[in-house]
């Protein structure tokens, strides 16, 4: 029978492997802070392993968020979100190399991610944990503990937003 | 309403080729797939997890672990230690606790058997104790008030008490010890009695007494009438006050007087049946009368 307690090193190296980049994720969509962000993430963990006694397996994932989410609320002060792209990210026609094309999507990325810094934190974590580390609404829901109902709400509710804020600029 | 259901699904990689060539003709899908994509691409920190999980396992140990690890702690053991011999040193003296007791309250009497089958019948607010493990070598015991004794023909058969001591092989007597008062009678056979320095022996239907010090051993008593025995008990020119005492130690009540010579002897016996028909042949011979209040009978005199 494999071991699969919190408090066995390697079990929590496993489980810590497959969820810090999502958990540091998590956290960059509330500060948007590249220090900060890894710093909650590696305190949940740390929080995970002292109490890993206590701490159902099957509830690990979603107490980790829970963590994180607590102590962002706690220790970071609300800032500003400020996001940023990726240097190398290719444009929707990677085909249409036009300059009017290219000054077009620039200008709706720009436009774009405004719109989403404007999100309230909840649509954004939501919005953005389907968007970059493609989590579907089942999985967000155990994580969040939410109902899935309650993130399709959210998203939806991104969505409009986004939408309206594009248009309207 | 539809629409939005579709997108979520869209979002949600659940939709089908089908569906996606009917989304792709609605009119805000060319901005929603731009949002779709360019959302996608903003770079979040990428986590180094070798790394991240190096710097976790460093933190953890400065931290946590020192907490899970427990400290072997001397004082602790000591604490243990001494438990364990409280627990032993108490649990020989009760599990293997050679001293046998019986003892009795007020108004209560108890008879039983010694290793040796001798019987012991022993009054009201009285203790006997004995060795178990030294009755084989010697027959003694102690005595705290008053007991009758059918010893077992065999070897010497001693009773303690602090005022003198009962030495005999085998026959039946009353041995009663009270607050300056010691008694022994002699039912059958021959009984010697160790007081002080004198040694008296002490034939059947003989008492023996010693009241406040002062011996006397001539007087008799009829044999048959083995009176407490018989919830009874009987006195023959006894001070008052152990005859109170007695009626104290039989029904359980206070016994206070007023005005009244304690000396005056007093000849006769008391039922332990019933205490106003006890008190009554106590206090109609010497002339007094008495009053119970609650647990307290107070005795008086009704001349004045």
């Amino acid at each position: 029978m494999p071991n699969t307690s919190l408090c066995d090193e390697v079990y929590f190296n496993k489980f810590y492997a497959d969820h810090i980049q999502s958990a540091s994720n998590f956290a960059y969509y509330k500060c948007s802070n590249k220090n900060t962000s890894l710093d909650l993430a590696q305190e949940a963990f740390i929080k995970i392993w002292e109490n890993c006694i206590k701490i159902e397996v099957s509830k690990a994932k979603s107490y980790l968020f829970t963590v994180i989410n607590n102590l962002f609320l706690n220790k970071v002060k609300h800032e500003k979100v400020v996001f940023e792209y990726a240097k190398s990210s290719p444009y929707l026609d990677t085909n249409n190399e036009s300059p009017e094309y290219l000054l077009e999507e620039e200008e709706f990325k720009e436009k774009l991610k405004r719109a989403i810094e404007s999100l309230t934190a909840g649509e954004r974590e939501v919005f953005l944990m389907n968007r970059i580390d493609g989590k579907k609404y089942r999985e967000i829901a155990e994580m969040l503990e939410l109902s899935q109902k309650a993130i399709e709400k959210r998203m939806s509710s991104a969505l409009k937003k986004l939408k309206t804020k594009i248009d309207g600029i | 309403m539809e629409e939005k259901n579709d997108i979520l699904k869209w979002l949600n990689r659940e939709t089908s080729d089908e569906e996606l060539t009917h989304l792709k003709e609605t009119k805000d899908f060319k901005t929603l797939e731009k949002i779709a994509h360019y959302s996608a691409q903003i770079e979040t920190p990428e986590v180094n997890v070798k790394k991240a999980l190096t710097d976790l396992n460093l933190k953890t140990q400065n931290t946590a672990k020192k907490g899970k690890v427990m400290q072997f702690n001397f004082n602790q053991l000591y604490k243990y230690a001494a438990a364990i011999v409280v627990i032993l040193t108490s649990s020989y003296f009760l599990l293997f606790n050679n001293d046998e007791s019986f003892k009795t309250e007020f108004a209560q009497t108890k008879s039983f058997n010694l290793p040796d089958n001798s019987e012991v019948v022993l009054n009201a607010n009285s203790e006997i104790s004995y060795s178990k493990k030294g009755w084989k070598e010697s027959r003694s015991l102690t005595l705290d008030g008053e007991a009758f004794f059918n010893v077992q023909k065999g070897k010497k058969f001693t009773v303690n008490t602090d005022i003198g001591a009962v030495t005999v092989l085998g026959t039946q007597f009353n041995v009663k010890e009270r607050d300056n008062y010691f008694e022994v009678k002699t039912y059958e056979g021959l009984v010697s009695v160790a007081y002080k320095d004198t040694l008296i022996k002490l034939p059947r239907g003989a008492i023996f007494k010693v009241i406040n010090g002062v011996v006397d051993f001539n007087n008799t008593f009829d044999v048959n009438e083995k009176s407490w025995l018989q919830k009874e008990s009987n006195f023959k020119s006894t001070s008052l006050r152990f005859v109170l005492k007695e009626i104290e130690n039989q029904f359980d009540y206070i016994v206070e007087t007023k005005d009244i010579d304690l000396d005056v002897l007093y000849s006769g016996g008391f039922t332990h049946t019933d205490v106003n028909i006890a008190l009554q042949s106590v206090t109609i011979p010497l002339q007094l009368s008495y009053k119970i209040d609650g647990k307290i009978i107070t005795i008086f005199n009704y001349d004045r």
